[in-house]
């Protein structure tokens, strides 16, 4: 298990350093640079003497060689939209209410799938299946900005219940919340129903209930446990890859999240925020799906003891 | 006192566009120790009615019945929690394939466990203390091991007699069996019917055995109900069905059964031809990944062990041994379809075994082969004239809509109407697409098939079908034909000669009347003694052997006893003991 746990945190640090390289030279391949506006274009002079206290005027191998024996060190440079700070202070003050919608969006979404899911598969072609499958078909193809509108026009604009946007009070949280929680929601109640439905055909089950035992015991003891192996494997990317959505999410809402940086870094051409927000999305999405596998193997014996232990 | 007393039961399934009648009115009645043997194919509603006795069919069949009771207890109106308590306690049942019958992610311990302490109040030691008792019962020799393993750890042979002891776990009434040996090795199935009918005679239970193999029937019961189409066809006891059948389906299942017997030894023509196939040496090593702490290091498997085999012009070889023997292996190697670690293959007389891709296609026109899971070889996605017209596109034979009309001609040819030239393999049935396999394999006019238990999977009047249009088949069309198969009637009715492999070498090989008349290997042996009797007064008790007792039975010949000369030695070697029968035997002087 830990030499398991060493060969794939070192397959995360290769991960790592080949997506910022990628990353690095896509960003300076890409025409212009961070002092290039049109509207009010600055001097020759000014251009260079900036870049020169950048850095920006020496090779790339050298900029990458610096960047990256910096990152190591646990510095990620200044941002150039607002020099006066960190990278790592100006994502810290942002990546609080992103963490606090999205994750608890997630979770609660995940949550309530995963439950609606259940009941579709164990009331099949009920009404709550079909509401089940209605939901899921909705949230997997209406985009999560006209979610967005939407929950705003009914519970802000029509009902008026709730706040329309901003952060701060919690009733501000819930409409952002709810839009997070749609796509995870409808994911969920998707993989659970088939994962259910999947094991409930499988003979086994019907052996457990020739066994005599009893409907609730089958269902909380085998059948979940048996299901869930193929769920965990979506569980933890789905997570992270609800940061994506966070970028039309907290525009929607007015947040003053980490979604608005994804967008502004790279129209800025801000390198080093550029940069470590990619990274740090990399190395989430890695551990997620190392949580995942060792997830997944923990619940399935027959990866968990190999198969040719015959 | 009536244990089963079932009455014009009555199931239907509701399906799109309709529903299904699976049962149409049967009457089995059961007593306290009896056995019954409940025969027929896949369909015939055998299982059906089992099941809907225990109320395990899914909500989408309807049940109807006069009477439907288990123990005294009307399964009908039953409430669930009463149905519970029936099932596992009363009549337990055992299934086909046990490697899907268990939950994969539970100990066998803790499923035995759950099922002893469902039923009975006793702690979890007690009831683990048992569950090893049970096992040792049903000869599992390191139980307590056996506990703590998951399924995936454990043989088929293994997980079917922990099955069983998990079945017996509450003393059941009756014991259910449906189809509990079909889905093991013969000598397997041999070892798992005995045991069966052990403990059925040691615990007084009654034994409902649910099977289409009337040689399982034979073996173990003493009351049949044969069964087709929903619908009892005939009832007696096993002497009564076997010795005077009334029924023609009875009748026919019979004459399947026994189809392998009549055969006579034919008086040998010796026609020194080129073959058309020959094996030389043939092996195959697998590298096994055993995983270390830090690397993982690999040990070399033999799967197949320098086999040495000729396939005659216009002659059938069978190829047999249990699973892991080596003889689909052999077969797929063979084809070049997996390729050999050394060896030579010879097609014709040239050796296509070093021949690259583009040398070979030309060998694969007169090489084709047939597998024994008919759908998964078919494409999903195809029609069935695009399926067997698709060698002929990949040959660039003929122009495309002669192709078509080959294919066509190809379905009437293999017993189908052309019109299912549209069909998609879904909408077949197994032995309609073993069918539209074989007019594949056939298309090109191929010199040499190899069949790869072709039948295996299919039901046994379908089968008799299947071996009946590749006899006529392999006739009209002057085949070589290498039948790979682990069931011994089959190749005894369809082969000219027999290879027996065991461990990746041949042991013995011989025409087959003699394999069958005079079998010299004891490996050959215990399959031959495996086979299910075709009549109900031929039954024994069986002896099993081991490995061990194989190897310690190889057999001894001195030099002069040899038919061809051989050198003495103290590692066995295939040689001649009469024209045409190899044996793997020490020699000495």
């Amino acid at each position: 298990m830990i030499v398991y746990l060493i060969k794939r945190l070192l397959s995360v640090a290769v991960t790592f350093f080949i997506v910022s390289l990628v990353i690095f030279l896509m960003m300076h391949a890409v025409p212009g640079g961070p002092f290039t506006e049109k509207d009010m274009p600055l001097s020759e002079a000014v251009k260079a003497q900036l870049n020169a206290r950048l850095g920006l005027d020496q090779p790339l191998w050298v900029q990458y060689t610096n960047y990256m024996v910096g990152v190591l060190q646990g510095n990620w440079g200044v941002p150039y939209q607002s020099p006066g700070e960190t990278v790592i202070s100006l994502l810290q003050q942002a990546w609080i209410p992103s963490l606090i919608l999205g994750g608890s969006g997630v979770i609660i979404g995940a949550a309530l799938g995963i439950l609606i899911g259940m009941a579709a598969a164990l009331r099949r072609n009920s009404w709550i299946d079909y509401l089940a499958s209605t939901l899921s078909v909705l949230g997997l193809t209406i985009p999560v900005f006209v979610i967005s509108m939407l929950l705003i026009l009914i519970f802000a604009v029509w009902l008026n219940w709730l706040p329309a946007s901003g952060w701060g009070k919690p009733e501000r949280w819930i409409l952002p919340i709810a839009a997070y929680a749609a796509i995870p929601l409808a994911t969920y109640a998707r993989y659970t129903r088939s994962a259910m439905l999947d094991t409930l055909n499988r003979p086994f089950v019907t052996a457990l209930r020739a066994k005599g035992l009893s409907e609730r015991r089958i269902i909380f003891q085998h059948v979940l446990r048996n299901s869930a192996i193929p769920m965990v494997t979506v569980f933890l990317p789905m997570f992270m890859g609800t940061a994506t959505g966070s970028i039309f999410v907290e525009a929607m809402f007015r947040i003053p999240g980490l979604g608005s940086y994804f967008v502004s870094s790279i129209e800025n051409r801000d390198y080093p925020l550029e940069m470590a927000l990619v990274l740090m999305f990399t190395i989430g999405i890695c551990f997620a799906y190392l949580i995942s596998d060792i997830a997944y193997a923990w619940l399935n014996p027959r990866i968990r003891l190999g198969d040719d232990a015959k | 006192m009536t244990l089963v007393n079932i009455k014009g039961l009555k199931v239907s399934f509701r399906q799109h566009g309709g529903q299904i009648d699976a049962v149409r009115g049967v009457d089995i009645q059961l007593a306290e120790g009896e056995s019954l043997g409940i025969v027929g194919e896949s369909g015939s509603g055998k299982s059906v009615s089992c099941l809907a006795l225990m109320r395990l069919l899914p909500n989408s069949a309807t049940i109807t019945a006069d009477r439907l009771e288990l123990d005294g207890v009307d399964v009908l109106k039953a409430k669930p929690r009463q149905m519970a308590a029936l099932r596992g306690k009363v009549a337990a049942l055992i299934f086909q394939d046990p490697a899907t019958t268990f939950d994969p992610v539970f100990t066998i311990g803790h499923q035995m466990v759950e099922t002893i302490r469902t039923h009975r109040d006793v702690s979890k030691e007690t009831a683990l203390g048992e569950a090893e008792q049970l096992l040792l019962k049903v000869e599992i020799k390191n139980a307590k091991d056996v506990l703590s393993y998951y399924p995936h750890q454990l043989s088929g042979g293994m997980l079917q007699r922990a099955m069983i002891a998990m079945a017996l776990s509450c003393r059941p009434k009756v014991l259910i069996a449906d189809e509990p040996t079909t889905a093991l090795d013969v000598t397997i199935q041999a070892q798992i019917l005995q045991l069966i009918k052990d403990l059925q005679a040691e615990m007084g239970m009654a034994l409902i055995m649910i099977t289409h193999d009337l040689g399982v029937v034979a073996e173990t019961v003493d009351r049949v109900v044969v069964m087709y189409g929903g619908r009892v066809m005939e009832e007696g006891t096993v002497d009564q069905i076997f010795d005077t059948p009334k029924h023609s389906y009875t009748q026919s299942l019979l004459a399947s059964l026994r189809a392998g017997e009549s055969r006579r030894a034919e008086p040998g023509t010796g026609e020194p031809i080129a073959p058309a196939l020959e094996l030389r040496n043939l092996s195959k090593v697998y590298a096994l990944r055993r995983r270390g702490r830090i690397f993982s290091t690999y040990v070399d498997f033999p799967a197949v062990r320098g086999v040495n085999l000729v396939l005659p012009r216009n002659k059938i070889v069978g190829l047999v041994g249990e699973s892991g023997s080596g003889k689909s292996t052999t077969g797929m190697m063979a084809m070049r379809l997996l390729e050999p670690t050394a060896g030579q293959i010879l097609v014709d007389g040239t050796d296509i075994s070093k021949l690259d891709t583009g040398a070979l296609k030309v060998f694969r026109r007169r090489m084709q082969v047939v597998f024994q899971d008919s759908y998964s070889a078919l494409d999903p996605m195809m029609t069935l004239a695009q399926i067997i017209a698709e060698p002929l596109n990949i040959h660039g034979v003929k122009t495309p809509r002669e192709q078509t009309e080959e294919a066509l001609s190809w379905l009437e040819r293999v017993g189908m109407d052309r019109s299912f030239g549209n069909r998609y393999p879904h909408e077949l049935s197994g032995g309609q697409r073993q069918r539209v396999a074989i007019a594949r394999a056939l298309i090109l006019g191929p010199s040499v098939l190899v069949a790869d238990e072709p039948t295996s999977a299919l039901d046994v009047t379908v089968k008799a079908q299947i071996i009946g249009l590749l006899k006529n088949l392999q006739k009209q069309m002057g085949l070589s034909m290498l039948f790979i198969s682990h069931d011994l009637s089959v190749v005894r009715s369809l082969t000219d000669s027999v290879v027996v492999m065991y461990k990746g070498r041949v042991v013995e090989q011989a025409p087959t009347a003699n394999i069958f008349a005079n079998p010299r290997h004891p490996y050959t042996r215990s399959l031959l003694d495996a086979i299910p009797v075709t009549n109900p007064r031929d039954r024994r008790e069986r002896s099993f052997i081991t490995a061990e007792d194989i190897t310690a039975g190889t057999p001894r010949l001195t030099r002069s006893s040899l038919a061809a000369e051989a050198a003495a030695g103290d590692i066995p070697q295939l040689v001649s003991v009469a024209p045409g029968h190899l044996v793997e035997a020490i020699v000495t002087n």
